[in-house]
């Protein structure tokens, strides 16, 4: 992971919109583009104010709130109207479905009868992060939940059913906890601008930002950001072994739990050491261990 | 998901292990394509994520979003929970609907479905299933509210088909309900809601042409948050 890629390169930004311009035939001052950009100026004060709260992930968030940088027709990235764009999504499924079809033609036969997939994945929302796509499996590979910032809230009911869904009747060998570079949720928790909704969501993010205050303050801002997301993995997958199911299947048939990093900046997992002491495994079992 | 048929684990802890360390060679060989076809492909991901799309759908493995839209890395927003639901009080999909709209101003949300989904089928199960049953009293739920047109259905896969659609509708529905939906669609005439089932035994997408304005218009005189 190159920390440094974490501060914001506004040339890299301008790139990306010429990129964006010249695949859709226009230069950057056709008077033709959808004036989105003009809509998305009028952002609460709090958002437009700074790039800030979720500045890792948000350069070209960023941009679309400053109305004298290019980038800001960024927030419509071609000339498409926004139903076509949603067209093109449903006549390249169409493309996918012959494509797979032809070249595993066993594939979707397959799939109707049911689903055996070895790997749940617990990941973030990031469009940048896709699951499937980024481990090189297909369909009934992995099963899926993904949330802002791969958090593990102990009584979220949402994660808890997918846990136990996966673990216990679809008997997964793997529980995967991702979380990734330049995730713009712990960027959010580095930071104490009021989120509404999003505020009871970071919380967990914030508790471990102050149980390792000292740490992250002795690190760089990037540094310190990275480390969140390294901590927050760990945390989820305390969260995720303190579940009666899990623990069980641990146990019974060796379940294993494993923590990883993605890199956004070079596509590359990396998984992290979470061997736990004889002693966690110890006092885990008798505080957490559930059974009929 | 299929709860008739969970997989039995046969693999031994030597399968296990080497099932993980094809993932790894899988990654990299997929990293290294994409840097080949596109040298600043990861470069143009570390500086932002900008996506037109939120999609909310099913945890089940044979559905994965990127894949079924032809969509890359960086277009699509994802959150996948059981049987694709947006219960009122989940601060989960809520925090995906906020985050996705105010801060990434995506310009299509998707509830997407599937035929064979097996949350769907277990709330059709008269069966304690613990912890699930929270969960999946959604479904219930929708059920109730098209009783008499379910109960019409004569033929039980027809009748499962439609429910499976008929909770695609109300996930909908739940997000017009939002005050991060109303607001942004109001103020800037985006984001547009539609409604799919995606098909296994094709991988075709159905569109339910969801009259997202006309519900928007049905559901103001209560849910009004604007």
């Amino acid at each position: 992971m190159n920390v440094a890629r974490l501060a914001v390169r506004p040339s890299a930004v301008a790139r990306t919109v010429e990129a964006a311009y010249s695949r859709a035939g226009l230069q950057p001052s056709d008077s033709s583009l959808p004036s989105v950009s003009s809509h998305v100026h009028r952002l609460p004060a709090h958002l437009s104010s700074r790039c800030s709260p979720f500045s890792t992930s948000a350069p070209a968030f960023c941009a679309k709130t400053d109305p004298s940088s290019p980038a800001s027709a960024n927030a419509d990235q071609s000339n498409t109207p926004n139903s076509d764009r949603y067209s093109s999504a449903l006549r390249q499924n169409k493309e996918w479905a012959a494509q797979t079809a032809r070249e595993h033609p066993d594939l979707f036969p397959t799939l109707a009868t049911g689903q055996q997939p070895q790997i749940l994945w617990l990941g973030c929302s990031d469009s940048r992060c896709p699951e499937t796509t980024l481990l090189g499996l297909k369909p009934g590979d992995v099963f899926v939940h993904r949330n802002i910032a791969n958090i593990m809230h102990p009584g979220d009911l949402s994660s808890g059913a997918v846990i136990e869904y996966a673990v216990q009747h679809l008997r997964v060998n793997h529980v995967v906890v991702c979380g990734h570079t330049f995730c713009g949720g712990v960027a959010a928790a580095m930071g104490n601008k009021q989120l509404g909704i999003l505020d009871p969501w970071l919380l967990p993010l914030r508790l471990v930002r102050e149980r390792n205050l000292a740490l992250l303050q002795s690190l760089s801002e990037e540094e310190a950001a990275l480390k969140l997301v390294e901590l927050n993995v760990r945390e989820g997958l305390d969260v995720v072994k303190q579940k009666g199911a899990v623990l069980n299947a641990i146990q019974e048939r060796g379940l294993q739990v494993h923590g990883l990093i993605y890199d956004v900046a070079s596509g590359v997992l990396r998984e992290l050491d979470t061997q736990d002491s004889e002693e966690t495994i110890k006092s885990r079992l008798t505080a957490f261990a559930v059974r009929d | 998901m299929d709860p008739a048929a969970p997989a039995d684990s046969c693999e031994t802890s030597h399968d296990v292990h080497k099932s993980l360390e094809t993932i790894f060679k899988n990654n990299r060989e997929w990293a290294l394509d994409k840097a080949r076809a596109d040298p600043v492909f990861f470069e143009k991901l570390a500086d932002g994520q900008a996506p037109n799309y939120l999609y909310i759908g099913c945890s089940d493995s044979r559905v994965p979003a990127n894949e079924i839209m032809g969509l890359e890395a960086g277009e699509v927003f994802v959150h996948r929970n059981i049987a694709n639901l947006v219960p009122n009080l989940d601060l989960n999909v809520m925090s995906v609907i906020n985050y996705a709209v105010r801060h990434l101003h995506v310009k299509h949300i998707i509830v997407c479905g599937h035929y064979n989904c097996g949350g769907v089928k277990a709330a059709l199960t008269p069966a304690d299933l613990g912890i699930l049953n929270p969960w999946l009293r959604n479904i219930r739920d929708v059920y109730r509210l098209h009783e008499k047109e379910l109960d019409q259905i004569a033929d039980e896969s027809a009748r499962y088909n439609r429910l499976i659609e008929l909770n695609v509708e109300e996930s909908c529905r739940n997000v017009i309900k939002t005050a991060a939906f109303q607001q942004s669609y109001l103020e800037h005439g985006y984001p547009m809601v539609h409604g799919l089932v995606f098909d296994l035994r094709d991988g075709l997408l159905k569109d339910l042409k969801f009259d997202f304005e006309g519900t928007l218009e049905d559901v103001k005189k209560i849910y009004s948050l604007s």
